[in-house]
């Protein structure tokens, strides 16, 4: 009974909605609200309330434009960036050593044997452009296949408009007719050194890669030739082939422990043979140093054994390494340094990190896996770069196009690296791959960098190593310890000393904050909302209120405009408008504003005797009982 | 009859608009009715609460909250110009920086020999009388060939002198004769000079040339720098008088520097450098100087991808005493930059590979009010004498040579020449040693304001360099490599090169990371205002509302009430003065709710709202009112509820 009484009550008042007029309600929200403008319009005076009307205009349309620019600048998601330095206890990084020649000669000598001939004889013939030197008569006949390939040629541009390619084992001259990529580099009086390339369709389409120096040009076509040759031997030949850790590492110490060529892992690289990573955390925790200096970090005596330098494969000597972190695979031609033979060589690091934010503050990638290219370096599990994804999707374009891998990088499964027999053409199509601007633009733009970037800054120093006083015996004791021999087998152009310790200052460390966050925004909105009208979500809240009120008035009007219409067709008699229309709202005591205001009730009524009141019921415009079912019907 | 329609206006408008003061009739009343009524919390509580204790304690509350307001607010504006540093790292094809190559050596020394003949021959005339050192058997250089001619008077004005510290005497190296050393002695390098037992040192005296009591004496602790920087002095002097072009001729050509050249790939050569002539490097080499309007760019990092060049050093034409290392001078720089290759270039040494990985940092700085920093240089009052964008170096470099014309009347040899200025020698300034070397000790000082005046620029591009040398030809490779360079040199030498003459160079990018540091306003005017509100917000809740509310009552309204009282006691005093000693009982003093201009328009009553006319004041009997109550309009709903009643009934 209860439940029923309240719901119909609570009908009752859904149905009558707020009861005011617009300007009842207009007046009684700005008594009311709790922002400070409105109240000042209907408390001044006249002049005051235009003032104060314009005034709350001005302040609500202001809050409104600077609401605007704060929700943009939250979403373009700035960030700030914080510095820190100092020293704390790091892991100390991976170091990949390398030898900057990749093979022992004399192991690869057989393989090629034929290629140095080759190359000897191509030199004999430049150097000495007059034949008639019997030098080469009493070697046996060269194998001219290996050149028919890709030959050198010279082009001698004496005559601009008509040079002379001059094939160096042929005598036979032709004129330069249907060359792709002739740009005469040389000037008139010189002769420049071009390796020509043909794609296997045959020789109607070549291309000449001109160099401008033929030191150049002989280096570039021996690594092209070898590259084809060692591409067919297996890889654990290969690795055999390289230095191996026990010749190459003579000594090892790690603050003051001891370690030796069993603490590096050992890796296949493609441009410098065996490499050796100590510290790479793969299979055991990474070391952390905890102290700054050279005496707490790693120093290592190696040996090149430059005597067994591959010729006309590597013209630079020395060792050749990297600090890389854990886990991540050296890419030594983008950040190896090198260290020069008979110096010993102090690097100093710095920890440089970059600590980024990520989608949607700076477009980054956390371990690569939202990148659009096949990682080919997780085979050696190591970490997604920028530098692996690159090389993956040269590699990747490579086969695609070319039908073969490039030697250089690794292999996706079942594709083999390219070689002359196989793939007669690979070598044009892998020379106009790399120079093709569009190839290498689809790799930046697929290419994303990762969110955590570690670099290790390098100062390096360098001193003449050993001393001539200690010479002596410091080649001894190594040679004694390597070979067993009393005998020095080591020399000065071999052996590199190397420290790699912290600075002072082991890290710098740039981290990412977002510089809007939700709570700045809010703030900021509540602090502009505060600072122009004293405002508040509440605020809000009861401009809402008042928008329902006055939607819920025009309806009521709506509904009694089409009561009255109803009415009014009902009974053509117009009645007159009263007194009690015109105060309505006002002796409505429901809407009563002010009830202190005016004159007091009790006082209106004197209770003097007089003419009785009219009874204005009777004024009526119709009968109530006519009305009442109707409405709570609706 | 005439007053009658004035009067009438202004009562009408004074009905219309009235004028009128603030409602309050006192300042005490006024500042309770703000208590009560505004908006702000804290006030109304000291007016409301009950208790001495209390009130004072919410006096003090308030107070305190006014007052955290102010502070943080001055905080807040003080903070303005603060500028957040962000760093973005964008990976991406990036634009290769110039590189500029030079020789350490300037010019040929088998060139140079008609002009420096004369000044080696003193030089070795000098050391020989200082340290007995001649030039045993020449191994690679010529000997001078006459050797017993006698300087000219040039040497003479400045010669080298031996100075005994303590008697303070100095020995001629010409007529052997002693001394005595008359005004101030310059150390140039003062830290060893105490140290007793040097007990002959060597310097140079420069005296100016007008007067010649005004001397000063240079010394330096080892005649190695004392040597070299008189050697430099005298060159400077005659290379002054060699016009550009005999010199660019004078110094190596793209052919003689450059062996070999790779970039990207793709061979290059001479015509990918361009000329550059410094003046104490001679030619130098810009490798993608942008001078033909292309930029060439990286877009793939690693050494193969960079540019590699060979260098022919050609050692043999070293210039003894001017330069005593050998190799190659080079620096990484944008194509709008100055290369100031002798302030930071890095060396390169001979027979040797050295790898220069590159690492690019692009920075911005805010500039006024932010920071002190120039965005283009315009607003420096130092001209650019070098045809480059501004840097820091340019504008200090400018400001000497600015003030070296002004003082010295002629340009310093090593930076380039202002308008309508001439490079310093001999014969038309001999005073320029003792001037140039007087104003560089104030520049050095910092007393010629050029550090005040010059400011650093405020974006600039950085490529951080990683150095790295390996040995280059290898022991295997050298013979073939030597044989072909040579061949690649030309037939026409026809000598094998040797490997101390020549120096390879790899530059490239480490990765394409371009790193761009930059600083943007932590604050604009937004974020002020919002913060403002907040903390208006969270001691007072408070708005510029409020704040108005504060100007009108405690400005404009005590003021004019205080106005009010100050022109009623005039009135009165002057009203008792005109009436005399009449004593008139006066009005009683209307005051508070009584006072007819004091009443406020209230809020609408029942009669002002409908605009009936007010009630007279006559207590004429009068018809009741009728009792409204009754007059209540059907509404769409009839029945009136009793909570809603009694709600609007409060």
């Amino acid at each position: 009974m209860k439940l029923k009484k309240y719901l119909v009550r609570a009908l009752h008042r859904l149905q009558k909605g707020p009861g005011y007029t617009y300007k009842e309600l207009l007046v009684w929200y700005c008594d009311n609200t709790n922002t400070h403008g409105p109240k000042r319009i209907i408390k001044e005076g006249p002049k005051k309330k235009l003032m104060w009307f314009f005034l709350t205009l001005l302040f609500a349309s202001l809050v409104f434009w600077q609401w605007g620019i704060l929700i943009n600048t939250y979403l373009s998601y700035n960030v700030t960036s914080s510095l820190s330095i100092g020293f704390k206890t790091m892991k100390f990084p991976a170091v990949t050593v390398c030898n900057a020649n990749p093979f022992k000669y004399s192991e690869v000598k057989p393989l090629l044997r034929e290629l140095d001939r080759l190359i000897e004889a191509a030199l004999e013939r430049i150097l000495q452009p007059t034949p008639g030197n019997g030098s080469q008569d009493v070697s046996p006949p060269l194998d001219l296949e290996l050149w028919n390939q890709i030959p050198l040629v010279l082009i001698d541009e004496h005559d601009k408009d008509n040079p002379i390619i001059l094939d160096i084992f042929e005598t036979n001259q032709t004129a330069v007719g249907n060359d792709t990529a002739m740009d005469s580099t040389a000037s008139g009086s010189k002769l420049a050194a071009v390796c020509p390339q043909c794609s296997h369709q045959g020789s109607e389409n070549c291309t000449y890669r001109n160099f401008s120096s033929a030191a150049q040009a002989v280096t570039e076509w021996y690594i092209l030739q070898s590259t084809s040759i060692l591409s067919k031997v297996p890889l654990h030949e290969r690795i055999r082939m390289g230095y191996q850790a026990e010749d190459m590492i003579l000594a090892c110490l790690y603050g003051a422990e001891p370690c030796n060529y069993k603490n590096f892992t050992q890796i296949y690289h493609p441009d410098h043979g065996n490499c050796y990573i100590f510290n790479w955390g793969m299979d055991e925790e990474a070391l952390n140093s905890s102290n700054p200096g050279a005496e707490f970090g790693l120093k290592l005596i190696l040996d090149i054994s430059q005597q067994d330098y591959i010729p006309y494969l590597s013209s630079a000597a020395g060792a050749r390494l990297m600090l890389h972190q854990q886990k991540s695979f050296p890419f030594l031609k983008d950040q190896g340094i090198y260290a020069m033979a008979g110096t010993e060589t102090s690097i100093g690091v710095v920890v440089d990190e970059l600590e980024r934010m990520g989608y949607p503050y700076s477009d980054c990638t956390v371990n690569g896996s939202d990148v659009p290219v096949r990682n080919l370096y997780s085979q050696y599990n190591t970490s997604y770069s920028i530098q692996a994804c690159l090389r993956s999707c040269f590699q990747n374009h490579m086969v695609e196009i070319c039908g073969c891998g490039h030697y250089m990088f690794p292999l996706p499964e079942g594709v083999n690296y390219c070689n002359n027999e196989d793939n007669p053409g690979w070598a044009y199509c892998y020379s106009s791959l790399r120079s093709s601007i569009k190839q290498r633009q689809i790799c930046i733009d697929s290419c994303k960098e990762t969110c955590n970037d570690t670099q290790y800054k390098m100062t390096i120093s360098m001193a003449d190593w050993p001393s001539e006083a200690s010479e002596d015996w410091i080649f001894h004791i190594l040679s004694y310890e390597r070979d067993m021999s009393t005998n020095v087998t080591l020399d000065r152009n071999g052996i590199i000393k190397l420290n790699i310790y912290f600075q002072e200052y082991n890290y710098r460390t740039i981290s990412e904050s977002a510089a809007t966050t939700i709570v700045w925004l809010l703030s900021s909105l509540g602090g502009q909302f505060g600072f122009w009208m004293g405002g508040s979500v509440l605020c809000l809240i009861e401009f809402g209120e008042i928008i329902i009120d006055s939607l819920w008035i025009t309806i009521i009007h709506v509904i009694s405009w089409c009561k009255g219409l109803r009415q009014r067709r009902a009974r053509r008699l117009a009645a007159l408008p009263t007194v009690s229309e015109l105060v309505e709202a006002h002796t409505n005591l429901g809407f009563q504003p002010e009830p202190t205001g005016a004159v007091p009730r009790a006082r209106a009524l004197p209770p003097e005797p007089g003419t009785p009141p009219p009874n204005y019921d009777s004024l009526r415009v119709q009968p109530p009982a006519a009305l009442g079912p109707d409405s709570d019907a609706d | 009859a005439a007053t009658a329609p004035g009067k009438k206006i202004t009562a009408r408008l004074k009905r219309t608009l009235p004028v009128r003061g603030p409602q309050a009739p006192t300042v005490s009343e006024l500042m309770r009715w703000y208590c009560l009524n505004t908006n702000t919390h804290g006030c109304r509580r000291i007016v409301v609460s009950r208790g001495r204790l209390r009130r004072l304690l919410w006096i003090l509350l308030t107070l305190s909250a006014v007052g955290l307001i102010l502070w943080q607010c001055a905080e807040l504006l003080m903070n303005y110009y603060s500028a957040s540093v962000s760093v973005t790292v964008q990976f991406q094809k990036l634009p290769f920086p110039a590189v500029t190559i030079c020789n350490i050596n300037p010019y040929k020394y088998s060139a140079m020999k008609e002009y420096l003949s004369e000044l080696d021959k003193e030089t070795k005339k000098a050391l020989e009388t200082f340290y007995g050192f001649s030039e045993g058997k020449p191994k690679v250089r010529r000997s001078v060939d006459d050797w017993n001619s006698t300087g000219s008077d040039f040497f003479q004005q400045i010669p080298l002198l031996k100075v005994e510290e303590f008697s303070r005497t100095a020995t001629d190296l010409y007529s052997g004769q002693k001394r005595k050393i008359e005004g101030s002695v310059f150390h140039k390098d003062s830290s060893i000079v105490n140290s007793g037992d040097s007990s002959d040192i060597i310097g140079f005296q420069l005296c100016d040339a007008n007067n010649s009591s005004d001397c000063a004496l240079y010394t330096f602790s080892s005649g190695v720098n004392a040597i070299q920087e008189w050697y430099r002095l005298h060159y400077m002097n005659i290379m002054a008088q060699i016009p550009l072009e005999t010199k660019e001729k004078l110094s190596y050509s793209a052919e003689d520097l450059l062996l070999t050249c790779f970039f990207d790939g793709l061979s290059c050569d001479k015509r990918h450098f361009t000329r550059f002539h410094h003046p104490l490097h001679g030619n130098c080499y810009t490798f993608n100087s942008g001078e033909n309007g292309t930029i060439l760019s990286t877009s793939t990092g690693g050494s193969e991808y960079g540019l590699q060049v060979v260098l022919y050093i050609d050692e043999a034409e070293y210039n003894p005493f001017l330069v005593t290392s050998s190799g190659a001078k080079i620096i990484v720089h944008d194509q709008d930059e100055y290369p100031f290759i002798e302030d930071i270039g890095t060396e390169i040494e001979t027979a040797a590979a050295t790898s220069i990985g590159m690492h690019f940092t692009q920075s911005c700085k805010l500039s006024k009010p932010y920071s002190d920093c120039t965005e283009t240089g315009a607003d420096i009052p130092v001209e650019n004498i070098y045809n480059k964008s501004y840097s820091l170096q340019i504008c200090l470099h400018s400001c000497f040579q600015k003030a070296m014309v002004d003082s010295c009347g002629c340009a310093q040899y090593a930076q380039p020449l202002p308008a309508g200025a001439e490079y310093c020698n001999y014969k038309k300034n001999p005073n320029w040693m003792y001037c140039y070397y007087r104003l560089h000790e104030k520049f050095v000082k910092e007393q010629l304001g050029c550090q005040q005046i010059c400011k650093d620029a405020c974006s600039f591009k950085e490529w951080a360099l990683t150095t790295s040398i390996a040995q280059w030809p290898s022991v295997a490779s050298e013979d073939w490599m030597l044989r072909v360079l040579s061949w690649d040199k030309g037939q026409k030498l026809n000598k094998k090169l040797n490997k101390t003459d020549l120096a390879n160079l790899m530059v490239f990018y480490k990765d394409l990371n371009e790193r761009f540091i930059s600083e943007n306003p932590a604050n604009t005017l937004v974020i002020l205002l919002s913060n403002f509100g907040g903390q208006l917000g969270l001691w007072m809740s408070c708005s510029v509302v409020c704040v108005i509310e504060i100007v009108e009552v405690f400005f404009i309204d005590s003021l004019s009430i205080v106005l009010r009282h100050q022109w009623q006691r005039a009135k009165k005093w002057w009203h008792g003065r005109q009436r005399g000693k009449e004593p008139r009982a006066s009005e009683p003093q209307r005051q508070g709710h009584d006072n007819p201009v004091c009443i406020d328009e209230d809020l609408p009553t029942f009669t002002t709202a409908l605009r009936l006319p007010l009630p007279q004041d006559s207590p004429l009997p009068r018809t009741p009112p009728p009792n409204y109550s009754t007059l209540r309009l059907d509404t769409a709903f009839t029945e009136q509820l009793p909570d809603t009643l009694e709600l609007g009934q409060h």
